[in-house]
């Protein structure tokens, strides 16, 4: 058994919480949040202490420091961790300023930094990949992956959010770096605010069309909207020279009822918590892996800057509405 | 009944005329065709005679024309039928050249011209249009069309064909502008060379994505590739305020074959004829609504339109930048 604590009592650290507290390789210890009924609450319901965060890095039987707090506090609170020895699981985004993540490569460009691309560890993502890897539809040409949200968040969330790009897009860039197993060298990013105006007045955009280009040419699209009005659409589709493989929505369950007027199918999953259950799950178990075993992060601090340069460089792109050439 | 002449006897020619023939209102009159063997053989198909192009046009019996020859004759044949009075049902595209296709605006002005965008008349399409205009699914916001042909043309035909945005992807632009129901404000593409190698040499991309914004911020990718490996991929997905609609693949049967690999379903239709024959059928049935007094669903405009988008997109593609159209 690994002990671990939890940094953030808010909805990720619920959701965090409760897997290391499932795993059975793991032990958590404790949680720890500035808002001290929170941190009490959650430790309470998932049999660990609240605590603070010197007490935490203090204590040698904590191998383990998984980071839920606020974006703003995730690059400062892995710094922490790592400084006193523990191996850390940090949710994305690694920061919303990509000078300070940067800054930050010295001390945490080969630490045992595991960062939240949860998509990696959803089943069927992770089939997707496998497929493409044992040639199945042979070289790889193009992408498109949707990620579209059921619902636009509470206007409140839009201006610490980072934007549009980096907050949600930062997801399927990383998705279509992992998946195009090449760098983009350029990029196009157009967006609207058709969902919510009242996001449109914060400066963001709630609906968006990326295209990435590789040095070899490969091609990805990347759509993204705040509300799809239907649940929450998150599907990839990977298209090579000899074919095309693709992963579908998931559904509540698969009733489908035929009527005079057609036939309707059960609703897609409505949320990320239902959606990607199984891919928090086997995150924190590769955590228990990187712990146990000293196994490497399969998304690390690399991943999440260059993931952060991408979201980075679709934002440009969207305000001069030019493409945006990268550096290598 | 109304008497047609048919030009051209190639593929797409051979369909027009089977449709043509096959239609309760129509009598194909005669075909026209410069090389003399492929007109007779279909003329003979059909029980008609091989006539000469002002021979057709001079018979004022004969309502309308269609035209299914080469491209580069199109803008001109259409604007001889127009001319003699006839109505006129083209292929697409009008032209491969925007100027040339725009300095032909006065003569096509209110002229009876019907240009053949089939997808328009694709049962799916169309219903998938219903469906955005009655409303259910709200306000209309992005786009996905999908239009990946099942494998490349001959280098051969690449070299004459006016490159993919305007041979392939015209469709799509076409498609576009008919389901955004606003016209496009700007256009960046990025093509691609992975499929054969042969296509890049004669200047020409075989993958291509495209994304189009509207003065009001609806976008809309068009997704196209010379060769896909598995069938004809013909999709549109509309995602609007109110949910989404979507028109599928159409597979070759209903069968599946389940296995311990999985479930495997029929391919899809391979071929554009079968995939959208029954949108011939219906191109048809309204040339016949056009010869009997109707406005064409697709007109000159549409053409020249569509033929802006494709030459935004090649440029955008050419150039690396954004295109704003005025």
């Amino acid at each position: 058994m690994w002990s671990v604590a939890l940094i953030g009592a808010g909805r990720m650290g619920a959701l965090h919480g409760a897997n290391a507290a499932r795993d059975r390789r793991l032990r958590l210890k404790y949680v720890v949040d500035h808002r001290g009924e929170s941190a009490a609450a959650l430790a309470g319901s998932l049999g660990a202490r609240p605590a603070d965060l010197a007490t935490i890095l203090a204590d040698p039987e904590i191998a383990g420091v998984v980071v839920a707090s606020s974006t703003d506090m995730h690059l400062e609170h892995c710094l922490a961790a790592t400084a006193a020895g523990k191996a850390v699981f940090c949710e994305k985004p690694i920061d919303l300023d990509l000078d300070k993540a940067r800054a930050a490569a010295p001390r945490l460009g080969d630490a045992p930094l595991l960062l939240g691309f949860n998509r990696r560890f959803d089943p069927d993502v992770a089939a997707l990949k496998r497929a493409l890897d044992a040639g199945a539809v042979g070289a790889l040409e193009t992408l498109h992956i949707v990620n579209h949200d059921p619902a636009a968040p509470p206007p409140g969330f839009i201006p610490t959010s980072g934007g549009l790009f980096r907050d949600f897009t930062i997801h399927d860039l990383d998705l279509a770096r992992w998946l195009l197993g090449e760098e983009p060298v350029e990029l196009y990013a157009t967006a609207s605010c058709l969902v919510d105006p009242e996001i449109g007045r914060l400066g963001d955009v709630d609906t968006a069309r990326t295209l990435l280009r590789t040095a070899s040419g490969r091609l990805c699209v990347i759509s993204n909207t705040r509300r799809s009005g239907y649940g929450y659409d998150q599907r990839v589709e990977a298209y090579g020279a000899a074919g095309r493989v693709a992963i579908d929505n998931r559904r509540g369950d698969t009733v489908e009822t035929a009527t005079e007027e057609g036939a309707l199918r059960s609703s897609i999953l409505p949320d990320f918590p239902s959606r990607y259950a199984a891919s928090y799950a086997a995150e924190m178990d590769h955590f228990a892996d990187m712990l146990a075993d000293g196994a490497r992060p399969r998304a690390g601090f690399a991943d999440g800057v260059a993931a952060l340069a991408l979201a980075d460089a679709c934002d440009r792109s969207h305000r001069t509405g030019r493409p945006v050439r990268l550096q290598s | 009944m109304f008497k047609i002449a048919l030009i051209g006897a190639g593929r797409i020619g051979r369909i027009h005329a089977a449709n043509a023939a096959a239609h309760p209102q129509i009598e194909l009159a005669c075909v026209v065709d410069p090389i003399e063997e492929a007109a007779a053989s279909l003329a003979d198909r059909h029980g008609v005679p091989v006539a000469g192009f002002d021979e057709a046009l001079a018979d004022p019996a004969i309502a309308g024309v269609v035209i299914a020859s080469s491209t580069d004759t199109h803008l001109d044949y259409s604007l001889r039928a127009v001319a003699a009075g006839k109505a006129v049902f083209c292929e697409k595209p009008i032209d491969l050249d925007l100027e040339r296709a725009r300095s032909a605006a006065s003569q096509f002005e209110g002229a009876p011209l019907f240009l053949g965008f089939n997808r328009r008349f694709d049962p799916n399409f169309q219903a998938l249009r219903a469906k955005l205009a009655s409303g259910v699914v709200g306000r209309l916001e992005s786009l996905q069309i999908t239009s990946n042909d099942p494998a490349p043309p001959p280098p051969s035909y690449v070299a004459v064909s006016g490159g993919l945005f305007k041979d392939m992807a015209i469709h799509d632009f076409d498609m576009a502008r008919w389901l955004l129901d606003e016209e496009p404000v700007e256009v960046f593409a990025f093509g691609a060379c992975l499929v054969d190698s042969e296509i890049g040499r004669l200047g020409d991309v075989d993958t291509a994505r495209t994304v189009l914004r509207t003065a009001s911020g609806k976008l809309c990718v068009i997704s196209n590739s010379r060769r896909s490996g598995f069938g004809y991929d013909q999709r549109v997905e509309a995602f609007a305020s109110g949910g989404m609609a979507r028109a599928d693949n159409v597979l070759e049967s209903t069968l599946q074959v389940w296995s311990e690999e999985g479930a495997r379903a029929d391919r899809f239709q391979n071929f554009f004829l079968d995939r959208y024959a029954e949108a011939y059928r219906r191109e048809m049935d309204h040339f016949a609504e056009v010869m009997g007094g109707a406005t064409p669903a697709i007109g000159y405009r549409d053409g020249v339109q569509a033929l802006v988008l494709a030459e935004a997109a090649a440029e955008s593609a050419r150039s690396g930048s954004v295109v704003r159209l005025a």
